[in-house]
């Protein structure tokens, strides 16, 4: 039996918030439902499945004045009062003059990103393909990792005739092959089951895992790295959150406030958000029910846009990009479908390319060390090699950068041919390129 | 709590030992949350809203199962309990050894934590106009750049029940509260916070805390000291005596000892995603991880700090631990399950699950470094060169939790015994045991103080836990200070 509840029947649960007496009313409803089985010492030791849905309402009184207040349940006496609670605050809440009115109509792209069969995968499902993931680890390895199924169904809706609603579906895998002094990582993420093929994405992770074994030390220092997407996706997102949204943009936060125009990156490094892309994850619409626009921020080097919602855009005399997040949104508007545009070059030709150097298959723990400079610190893990002569020499201990991203981005000396989405501890997913990049700083190393 | 819930939790149970489920438990929860959000002179954001749910989490045929659903009919309640054990059974054939569960004996209980003021009665219009004030207190400083105020809490009604027999209802009401001055250049952003950073202090109490806090009193202090910091020399860079106050230790404390002493980080269940620990269990009782000056303490049980309750997830009281005593490991923090994989014969009662729809995780509790008996003022007056930092801004550490690299908002370098100039931009890098064992001072019980960390992430689906820890100003001796990038 399907899960998904459909366009019409979320429009039915809004209904009663859309017929509060305010001033304007934005609803917003997102149905949820998937499984993840996780395992760990090749076996499946999380296995767990959930399913949500959330009703979030904003209500406008006297013209700006504003609450928000949402429920997790679809009874219809539930969102009456979510939306009475939203009024209620609205109307003891100061007017905002920054407030830009609800969004109006219009069409957004249409997208088809939702695979019936992902919706609906069975425990028994994703059980399988985690045994034919194990199945390619030889017998010294063990194996740790996911397997995720999910589906997301969301409905814009507002009192000025918005009525938006979008479904996506994701499958993903990640193989985290270990050896007694080695690891491994390979990741996929794709709009349908179907496309997942464990075996592949657990052969990368083992061949990695082998290829580590008995990793030496090595100092820290500048290396010339070959970053892998799953790195190269670290460093973009990171960004992003420094700095690609309208909000601190305008506040002069932003590493590029006032430098709109200004050539920051190598020419070989253009950044998209593009929620239309049939491969992104994404809606065609963002929360405040305005249609997503394919904005790019770096242009073969130069920066170029910024994200905008209504409220910046309104503050700016800018239109809303469609980039607006669900209310109240303290932190602006956000790019969620980043992709870094693919190079030319393989990634085994960065390698053969490089004298002396590291490949970094993925960063740890990243964070930010100085915000306006863009620099961050991370470690290295699951596959971090050294390059000599054109050749992986052999695995080394992680070592810990500390690197200013732009300067990084300023320094790229090629540009991988293949993308890959991956996702980031703190962030969603993003799709990046392989990257070769030359004296990047690493500040010290840890152990293992 | 309501009888039509509490008879939908015990439904679920009974349809999971119907499907096959040999163990089962059920857990309802609704969790009530507002936050106010103050930006300058304006409003950012008002947000309340309720999330209920149950959680049904089972062994079948020995392995896990879990389902958790919010549509809190009968039949979708039955469903998700049947569905939980479906998803058990298809983990067997990849089980290698069947889970064991260390005993617990049942129990009945409540347990509601301390309130003096329900933060949900409080009209939002006296929260707006208290951070408004403690903002416009903020914005009288000229050269401030930006200055925010917020205040968040949450109130969970949770009922466990578990085939074995228990039946525990809580109620735990939470509460914090903080102020951010920013001063930005065209170079630089520097911030300073009052009490702690990333939105403030955090507490299970009720609007007394906040209330304590006095935030417009402690305004303009921040203002002027960020204005003052976007000015001052940069941290250098060297190897120097370190001193860090008590929320900065807090931090230290959360990811360099509450991470690696989670025993399902240490038994690989975390592996793939935020990784193992350095830490083995033939370590216990053996490895010096730390100076004679280092007991720390595994602590639920202390009133009102944000990691206390009554019952984890799976029906264990909460409990102290002492987890390292002067330098020596000794205890990891650990579920039923895993306190069986290291020959333990109970849990600690650290499980818990962020919402209805996730299972519970091992969490931090309130993990505080014992205070020693030295003071903030002799440990500065007995150091000729180093550095004084304080308030956390950023933190990473490597996947066995060894090398790790904090920056702080504010730091003032000290000389001859005494504070000096004040620093921008302060960052410190070291290895775990390395650090903790050159520690040579805590100060003493005044200085000492439950900090809220309302923010620590772990799991896949991600959860988010409240905890907290325990700490006082301590120093430490040749550390790398200002690392550049």
């Amino acid at each position: 039996m399907s899960r998904a509840l459909g366009g019409d029947r979320l429009r039915e649960i809004v209904a009663p918030a859309l017929a509060l007496q305010a001033d304007g009313v934005l609803a917003l409803a997102f149905h949820s439902w998937g499984g993840l089985t996780r395992f760990a010492s090749s076996q499946i030791h999380q296995n767990t499945w959930r399913e949500d849905v959330e009703v979030r309402v904003m209500a406008v009184a006297d013209g700006n004045r504003v609450g928000v207040a949402s429920t997790h349940s679809v009874d219809a006496a539930a969102v009456r009062k979510a939306a009475e609670d939203a009024l209620a605050i609205a109307r003891v809440s100061p007017p905002n003059p920054e407030f830009p009115g609800l969004a109006p109509p219009a069409d957004a792209a249409s997208k088809q990103g939702f695979d019936a069969a992902t919706a609906e995968a069975s425990p028994g499902e994703r059980a399988d393909v985690v045994r034919k993931a194990l199945a390619e680890l030889s017998s010294d390895m063990t194996g740790a990792g996911y397997a995720e199924t999910v589906a997301d169904e969301v409905l814009v809706a507002n009192t000025l005739g918005v009525s938006l609603f979008g479904s996506t579906s994701r499958a993903a895998m990640s193989v985290m092959a270990m050896t007694d002094d080695s690891s491994g990582v390979a990741e996929l993420i794709e709009p349908s089951l179907s496309r997942l093929e464990p075996a592949t994405i657990a052969g990368r992770a083992a061949m990695k895992a082998d290829l580590g074994r008995h990793p030496q030390p090595i100092g820290p220092g500048r290396y010339t790295v070959v970053l892998e997407p799953a790195a190269s996706s670290t460093l973009m997102q990171f960004l992003a959150w420094l700095g690609f949204g309208a909000k601190a943009y305008l506040e002069g936060r932003s590493f590029l406030s006032g430098k709109l125009g200004q050539k920051l990156c190598s020419d070989l490094v253009t950044i998209v958000d593009d929620p239309l892309a049939p491969e992104a994850l994404g809606l065609p619409f963002d929360f405040e029910g305005t249609p997503a626009n394919v904005v790019t921020i770096f242009d073969k080097g130069v920066a170029r846009n910024v994200v905008w919602d209504r409220t910046t855009g309104k503050k700016d005399g800018h239109s809303s990009t469609g980039h607006g997040l669900p209310p109240p949104n303290a932190d602006g508007p956000f790019p969620l479908n980043l992709r870094m545009e693919p190079g030319t070059t393989s990634l085994e030709k960065m390698i053969e390319s490089t004298e002396r150097g590291l490949l970094v298959t993925r960063f740890h723990y990243s964070n930010i060390v100085n915000e306006k400079e863009t620099v961050l610190t991370g470690m290295t893990r699951d596959g971090t090699f050294l390059i000599e002569d054109g050749e992986l020499r052999h695995g080394v201990n992680n070592l810990r950068y500390t690197q200013n991203a732009l300067e990084a981005l300023s320094r790229v000396q090629a540009v991988g041919n293949v993308t890959e989405i991956s996702s980031e501890l703190f962030f969603g997913g993003s799709r990046a390129p392989a990257l070769k990049i030359e004296d990047f700083n690493f500040s010290s190393a840890t152990t293992h | 709590m309501d009888a039509y819930l509490r008879e939908l939790t015990e439904r679920a149970l009974d349809v999971a030992r119907s499907a096959g489920a040999t163990y089962a438990d059920a857990r309802y929860l609704a969790e009530e949350w507002e936050s106010v959000d103050v930006q300058d002179d304006r409003v950012q954001g008002v947000d309340r809203g309720v999330s209920a749910g149950i959680g049904i989490r089972v062994i079948a045929d020995g392995a896990w199962g879990f389902a958790g659903t919010a549509r809190l009919e009968p039949n979708e309640v039955e469903a998700a309990a049947r569905l939980a054990v479906e998803i058990a059974r298809s983990s067997v054939p990849l089980l290698k050894s069947p889970v064991r569960l260390a005993v617990e004996e049942p129990r009945e209980a409540t347990w509601s934590s301390p309130v003096v003021e329900d933060p949900f009665a409080v009209p939002l219009d006296e929260k707006i106009t208290l951070l408004l004030n403690a903002s416009g207190a903020m914005r009288e400083v000229k050269g401030l750049s930006i200055a925010e105020a917020s205040m968040d809490f949450w109130r969970r009604t949770s009922f466990l029940a578990t085939s074995e027999g228990s039946r525990i209802e809580q109620v735990v009401t939470q509460s914090g509260a903080g102020i951010r001055a920013l001063a930005i250049n065209d170079t630089e952003v520097q911030m300073r916070s009052y009490p702690i950073s990333f939105r403030g202090h955090y507490a299970c109490r009720g609007f007394e805390h906040v209330r304590a806090m006095d935030l417009a009193a402690n305004a303009e202090r921040v203002a002027n000291e960020v204005v003052e910091l976007i000015k001052a020399p940069e941290c250098p860079s060297k190897e120097t005596t370190l001193i860090l106050d008590a929320p900065q230790l807090a931090l230290q404390v959360h990811e360099s000892i509450g991470h690696p002493i989670e025993l399902d980080r240490v038994l690989g269940m975390e592996a793939a995603y935020a990784g193992t620990s350095f830490l083995t269990p033939p370590d216990r009782g053996k490895l010096r991880y730390g100076s004679d000056q280092i007991t720390i303490t595994a602590d639920a049980t202390i009133e009102g700090a944000l990691g206390s309750f009554g019952y984890d997830d799976e029906g264990v009281e909460a409990q102290r631990e002492t987890v390292i005593e002067n330098g020596i490991f000794s205890k990891f923090i650990s579920s039923r399950e895993t306190a069986t994989e290291i020959g333990e014969s109970r849990s600690n009662g650290t499980m818990r699950a962020s919402g209805w729809d996730v299972i519970p995780l091992i969490r931090m509790t309130n993990i505080n470094l014992e205070p020693g008996t030295s003071s903030l003022e002799e440990m500065i007056a007995t150091t000729d060169d180093g550095v004084f930092m304080s308030t956390n801004q950023s933190w990473s550490i490597d996947d066995k939790r060894v090398n790790f690299q904090f920056g702080c908002e504010i730091a003032w370098e000290i000389k001859d015994g005494k504070l000096g100039r004040m620093l921008r931009n302060p960052n410190y890098n070291g290895k775990t045991v390395e650090f903790w064992s050159s520690c040579d001072a805590v100060a003493g019980p005044d200085e000492w103080g439950v900090w809220g960390t309302p923010n620590c992430g772990k799991g896949q689906p991600g959860q988010t836990a409240r905890v907290a820890h325990g700490t006082a100003p301590a120093r430490f001796r040749n550390v790398h200070v200002g690392v550049r990038g």
